[in-house]
């Protein structure tokens, strides 16, 4: 049998008592590709990826990691992964050499190969002056850096990172993305990572899968995501009947989308420059006094917003 | 195997000089503040050579150790579960069991040590101690069960809990009755008759007879006529490691899965 997709799960479910953490998952990842899990705080990423890494046992459906089960053969599954954690996970009294050093030892590989590679991937996530330290002395970034490095030891196909970049300043995000990207590339790693971040999912992924209460809301590539938004966005911030301007917008055939909070309306549509003094005719049509109009390409927050009724608290 | 060598090799590589001067020190503090002081206490109508009470004190001061070796491997247990030390060792592909190995592993070397330690400083305190090899091994060997036992309950405990407040409290209460419910600082004999069934199921006072049996042997005329026999002592030392594994074993077998 050949593997076709490196991640595989069906209907997958986790129960923890009452609570339903992940409802019925189905995930299909191809080799090489970055799949980001894009959604809010308990939405069930964290989960979804314990039961990949065989961490959590699944409730109902089935998953399997390079066409391995991870029910049936969760050893040959944890073979052939690597994994970064939400939480940093780092034994701080270890410098970074032997915390990669005691990483390479538990999968056994040899003395050669633990200096090769954590040379290698010291020099790549850029602690190489710092690896003599103790991990208690590093700042959050360079212990992320160390935990990807750390789940990079042991040349895996397929590498989990659970929220990678959170709560680092940008150019550490950066660097981070810069390490992802460059990993894809060169060694054809299938990469699953979950985010609150709408940018980073845009900037790093390949497919994107919106969560939410345990369910993949829809799924695509970041760019036909945001193409179903239509071409442009206008965000209008209005004083008035701002129902009723909602209805009447939604009348003309250039709007593609409505969708109306507090007092802003955001409104999806084909070209924006030549909508635009349309929408103001309609404002003032219905009386309402128009505070702030602004126009922009529409993002996968619009997307967001517009499958879960929600804002999703990004930054 | 290999990964719970792996594993415990770290523990070593993180010992830092303050630690290893800790558990150096830990018995020699308890022979002489403890030892010392209790022999000027209750020791006053004994003997004119004032070593025996060295002697008698020294295997109990050893199983103590075993205790304290127990309850620290116990928590560095605890706290590799809270930081989710543990998960790296989980997506691992090492059996479950080895990360237990390594915890009992850990507890048991510390305890040997501590006890070999200890053995030194009463001779030189003044303790006649036999030189039989046999013996040496055999009183390693009862150390070692307890150790064994005791860090079994400490690792369920430590299992069961994620609280460091909770598993203190717990190991602490279970602490008291093993030291004074035992035979470690007084003979049986001079014990009240509920003291003295207490102390008869009480492990601690297994090891602390064998001990005296097989290493500590001038301490045995203070320990009265009824010290437990050896085999006794081999037979419930052996029943009580087994039974600390099996525990430590079904509640690590919960907690990661
Ligand atoms: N061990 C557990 N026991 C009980 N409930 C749990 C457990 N782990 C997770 N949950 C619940 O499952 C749901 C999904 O949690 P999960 O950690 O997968 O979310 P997440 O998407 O990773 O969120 P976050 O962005 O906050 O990390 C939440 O409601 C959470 O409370
Ligand atoms: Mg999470």
């Amino acid at each position: 049998m050949t593997v076709t997709n490196s991640i595989e799960v069906r209907g997958l479910v986790k129960r923890y008592g009452d609570v339903t953490a992940v409802d019925g998952v189905d995930l299909s990842i191809a080799p090489n590709t970055i799949y980001a899990l894009l959604g809010p705080n308990g939405a069930g990423k964290t989960t979804t990826i314990s039961v990949l890494t065989t961490l959590t046992r699944l409730s109902a459906g089935s998953a399997s990691v390079m066409g391995l089960d991870v029910s049936v053969q969760p050893n040959a599954v944890r073979q052939c992964i690597g994994v970064t954690f939400q939480e940093t996970v780092l034994d701080d009294a270890l410098n970074a050499w032997q915390t990669l050093d005691f990483h390479g030892r538990l999968y056994r590989q040899d003395r050669a190969t633990r200096k090769r590679k954590s040379q290698e991937l010291l020099k790549m996530v850029e602690l190489e002056e710092a690896a003599e330290r103790r991990v208690r002395t590093y700042s959050g970034g360079m212990k992320r850096r160390l935990e990807l490095a750390r789940g990079l030891m042991t040349d895996p196909d397929v590498l989990f990172l659970d929220e990678p970049t959170t709560g680092l300043d940008p150019q550490n995000r950066a660097n981070i993305w810069e390490y992802i990207r460059d990993l894809k590339q060169r060694n054809g790693l299938t990469l699953l990572l979950t985010t609150h971040y709408m940018d980073e999912a845009e900037e790093l992924a390949d497919r994107v899968g919106i969560i939410d209460h345990g369910k993949i809301i829809v799924e695509g590539s970041p760019r036909e995501l945001v193409s179903q938004m239509g071409a442009d966005s206008i965000t209008l911030v209005a004083s008035g009947d701002t129902v009723r301007l909602a209805e009447r917008l939604k009348t003309l055939t250039v709007v593609e989308t409505v969708t109306i909070g507090d007092q802003v309306i955001q409104i999806g549509v084909d070209s924006g420059n030549r909508r635009l003094p349309e929408i103001i005719g309609l404002a003032q049509e219905v009386g309402c006094h128009i505070e702030d109009i602004s126009l922009a390409k529409p993002s996968l927050s619009d997307v967001f917003l517009k499958y879960t009724g929600r804002q999703l608290r990004d930054k | 195997m290999h990964a719970a060598i792996t594993i415990w090799n770290k523990q070593l590589l993180k010992l830092s000089p303050e630690e290893t001067f800790g558990l150096l020190l830990q018995p020699i503090l308890w022979v002489v503040l403890f030892g010392v002081g209790m022999k000027g206490l209750i020791g006053q109508g004994l003997p004119s050579d004032d070593n025996f009470y060295i002697s008698f004190m020294a295997p109990g001061i050893i199983a103590f150790s075993a205790l304290g070796g127990a309850i620290a491997g116990g928590s560095i247990w605890l706290d590799e579960r809270r930081r989710g030390i543990v998960n790296e060792y989980l997506v691992a592909p090492i059996s479950r069991l080895s990360i237990l190995r390594r915890n009992a592993r850990t507890i048991v070397t510390t305890t040997l040590f501590q006890a070999r330690v200890l053995i030194i400083v009463a001779l030189r305190k003044g303790s006649a101690i036999a030189v039989d090899p046999i013996g040496w091994i055999g009183g390693m060997l009862l150390v070692g069960g307890f150790g064994l036992g005791f860090a079994g309950i400490a690792l369920a405990v430590a299992s069961k809990t994620t609280e460091p407040g909770a598993y203190h409290a717990l190991i602490f209460l279970l602490n008291l009755p093993l030291l004074f419910l035992s035979t470690a600082l007084y003979p049986l004999e001079a014990l009240p008759r509920w003291m003295q069934i207490g102390a008869q199921i009480n492990p601690t006072s297994y090891v602390v007879d064998g001990l005296r049996r097989l290493v500590f042997e001038d301490g045995l005329s203070m320990a009265g006529d009824d010290v437990l026999p050896l085999w006794s002592c081999f037979l419930a030392i052996g029943l009580f490691a087994s039974l600390g594994m099996g525990l430590a074993y079904s509640a690590f077998r919960s907690a990661v899965e």
